[in-house]
């Protein structure tokens, strides 16, 4: 039955076709239109170009491109380095007393903490003492901590003024233990006690051919100037010194160099120098004068001492290799740290050295290691038979010198660290015998570096 | 269990079969003779001679005295169930549980450790089909019967128990105690990856060694150190005792981590009753995560090769 009329829906359409409109016949029949729009042509194809063009489809999302400022040249550089000395979010600690010019040599105040005065933060800023490896950034105001081996260091600085007699060191330790902390300390010392503060940062500044070098007339072998750095070095120790130098007046005549006035004092001496031309010969000419009896104690320190006692990255006209040594201003250094240059005044210079950012040094380690033998009284070692790169230059360099090990500070001291921490607020767990001895055991028996790595920046891991 | 419990009937019904075996009292022929035709040669044999008869008549013994079956009679009414062998141990530890029901009983967690044979285990050693549900019905008992109080279990028990135990104790092979030495180290061995530490623990200060070098020397991550000391940190024993450690082998993370094992380890020996607090810490149980193996085939362990059109 449904087949039958499928059959049938086949054969006849139910639904009859709707009249088609048919097209008219232009040509044929006269064109019944008021518009001429109908009537006009299609345009005529005269070109490829004419032709309609393909597109293609893109799905990919439009990029939102906003424009970034980029920063500025030495701009990221200047981040980097910045140094940050306090922070609002730290809570301060209240009941520390400031340093004082003869606080850190006292041996009662061996194991406290101390605050660096407004005065001497300025000073130690200028002179470039603070890192940024450092974590100054986390606490109120600039403490530290005054420890065993502190006190013992600058009751040898108050002894060198005594006996008129320069007091050569050298600091060493192993990483984070605080070589360049206890080198800040020294200096604030000096600072506080008056004497005339010479800071070289870094050592591989000097060395590693990133700054200007001039060979010096009239010298044999040939030696360099860096007169950049020298005028920088000039301008910091003023800023640094000014108090003192602008007290104490020059002993010799340098009308040669500069036309200063009769009674002109050191400040002047270290201000005549504008140009870079005339940094070198002028910081000559102070440290002359304040190696001259009767002035001011001086303190000379350096940071990373190994890269001060290699072949620099220098060459000199004939291309050949430069020893640091023949550097005037590592030179200085050198002939002050080996006692070949007197220090009538008294007063100190102290060289650390750095075990992160350091090199193969075997004549720097032998000397080291002899002089502490010979400290403790034990048996001095004897240097390796089959050592190629021995230096005479370092080794004689060093080898006046005391060395001052600095390693991990006790529990008790350890504890006054941490209890600074848990009142600035940064250490927010209980502080008892157990805590204490579980960070100090983390940091390796008490390094502080790694103390405060342990327990201070574990977010920063 | 019907086969059990029919078993069971017989054992109650028919008391005397235990009394009387039948096959002990059976005289073997001396050759295969049909018993009906033999009897009928017995009985004319005699009849030839009195001398002969009355010698024959002591010598040949009388067949059928005394025998009540026709048939040969199991030694046990297990015999026709599907698993004699087991059906009668069960018969045997069933009857001790009435014995000795009231005995009695400690909690199963003091009853002694028992390495109880697995159902695999007993279907081959007695070659029977046992079903897993009779299996656990025996074993219910067996256990049952475990727990009686120790200094008073009557020692068919403690035989009838060995029935359903392995021949060898895993139970009882135990490590050796770590000794504390003259000295008063006590030296653990842990492991960890491919990392295998000794410490050396003594009573002391909170100092530590890896290698003769400090913590911070030995591991410059914070973490790592901290692992290395977990055991001490857990239990709050860092300030108590000093340890020297040598570790070799692996990385960083690894040697940390196998320092963990071994402190925790000779830590206990110093304290026994730390073992569960530092259990509960992850120090003694040995992490077994290793490498996986690379395969033929794959790139790595399980990285296959890219897929390349021909």
């Amino acid at each position: 039955m449904a087949s039958a009329q499928a059959l049938r829906t086949l054969a006849r359409p139910a639904i009859p076709v709707a009249p088609r409109i048919q097209p008219v016949m232009r040509s044929l029949v006269a064109a019944f239109s008021t518009t001429s729009l109908l009537s006009a042509a299609p345009p005529a194809v005269k070109s490829r170009k004419d032709l309609p063009k393909k597109t293609k489809k893109t799905y990919k999302k439009k990029q939102n491109i906003v424009p970034v400022k980029k920063p500025g040249p030495g701009e990221r550089k200047a981040f980097r380095k910045r140094i940050q000395l306090s922070n609002n979010s730290a809570l301060p600690v209240t009941g520390i007393e400031n340093l004082e010019a003869q606080t850190m040599a006292k041996g009662e105040s061996s194991g406290k903490m101390f605050a660096i005065p407004d005065q001497v933060v300025d000073q130690l800023r200028a002179l470039e003492a603070f890192k940024t490896t450092q974590t100054w950034n986390l606490f109120r105001k600039p403490h530290v901590l005054v420890r065993k081996e502190t006190v013992e260091l600058m009751s040898k600085l108050e002894a060198s003024v005594e006996n008129k007699e320069a007091f050569k060191c050298v600091l060493t330790g192993s990483r984070l233990s605080g070589k360049s902390l206890t080198l800040l300390q020294a200096q604030s010392h000096a600072l506080l006690n008056e004497w005339v503060v010479i800071n070289i940062p870094e050592g591989q500044d000097l060395t590693n051919g990133n700054t200007e070098f001039s060979p010096i007339p009239d010298t044999e072998p040939m030696q360099f100037a860096q007169p950049v750095y020298c005028l920088k070095l000039l301008q910091n120790i003023y800023k640094a010194n000014k108090a003192v130098l602008e007290k104490t007046p020059l002993k010799m005549d340098w009308s040669r160099l500069t036309s200063l006035k009769q009674g002109a004092t050191l400040a002047d001496l270290a201000l005549s120098a504008k140009e870079s031309e005339f940094a070198w010969p002028t910081l000559s000419a102070l440290w002359t004068e304040l190696t001259q009896p009767g002035q001011p104690p001086v303190l000379l320190t350096l940071d990373g001492l190994a890269h001060i006692n290699k072949v620099s990255e220098y060459r000199d006209p004939s291309f050949n290799i430069v020893h640091a040594h023949e550097l005037v201003l590592v030179r200085m250094f050198v002939d002050a740290l080996s006692g070949k240059t007197k220090l009538p005044n008294g007063g100190a210079v102290i060289a650390a050295t750095s075990q992160n950012n350091t090199h193969y040094r075997p004549s720097q380690e032998l000397v080291l290691s002899q002089l502490e033998a010979g400290q403790a009284g034990r048996e001095v070692p004897k240097p390796n038979a089959y050592e190629r790169k021995y230096d005479d230059r370092v080794y004689d360099a060093l080898k006046n010198s005391t060395v001052l090990r600095l390693e991990g500070v006790s529990k008790d001291e350890a504890r006054v660290l941490m209890e600074y921490w848990g009142a600035s607020g940064m250490l927010r767990s209980v502080l008892d015998t157990r805590a204490v001895a579980e960070k100090w055991a983390l940091g390796g028996h008490g390094i502080v570096g790694e103390m405060e790595k342990a327990s201070l920046m574990t977010m920063r891991m | 269990m019907a086969s059990i419990a029919s078993g069971l009937r017989h054992a109650r019904c028919a008391s005397s079969i235990a009394a009387a075996p039948w096959r002990s009292s059976i005289v073997p022929r001396p050759s295969f003779q049909l018993a009906i035709r033999s009897i009928t040669n017995d009985v004319q044999k005699p009849s030839n001679t009195d001398l002969e008869a009355s010698s024959a008549a002591e010598s040949v013994l009388i067949p059928y005295q005394g025998v009540t079956h026709a048939r040969v009679l199991p030694a046990t009414p297990s015999y026709f169930s599907r698993e004699p062998l087991f059906n009668d141990l069960y018969i045997g530890i069933s009857k001790l549980l009435t014995k000795y029901n009231h005995l009695p009983t400690v909690p199963p967690s003091e009853a002694p450790q028992m390495p109880w044979t697995k159902l695999e285990e007993m279907r081959a050693q007695m070659g029977e089909p046992i079903k897993s549900s009779h299996y656990a019905k025996v074993m219910r008992v067996a256990k049952r019967l475990n727990l009686i109080e120790p200094s008073l279990r009557p020692a068919e028990v403690t035989v009838a128990l060995t029935e359903f135990t392995r021949d060898i104790n895993p139970f009882l092979n135990m490590p050796n105690p770590i000794q504390i030495d003259k000295f008063g180290r006590a030296v653990g061995v842990g492991k960890r990856k491919e990392s295998t530490a000794r410490a050396f623990v003594v009573e002391g200060t909170g100092e530590i060694l890896v290698n003769g070098k400090t913590l911070s020397e030995a591991f410059g991550r914070v973490h790592d150190r901290e692992s290395a000391v977990w055991a001490l940190t857990a239990t709050e024993r860092l300030d108590k005792y000093n340890v020297w450690v040598l570790v070799e082998g692996g990385g960083t993370t690894g040697q940390a981590e196998a320092i963990t094992l071994a402190v925790a380890k000779a830590l206990v020996a110093h304290e026994p009753a730390l073992k569960t607090a530092l259990r509960k810490a992850g120090c003694i149980t040995r992490d077994p995560r290793t490498v996986e193996r690379k395969k033929h085939g794959h790139v790595k362990a399980r990285k296959m090769p890219a897929w390349v059109k021909r």
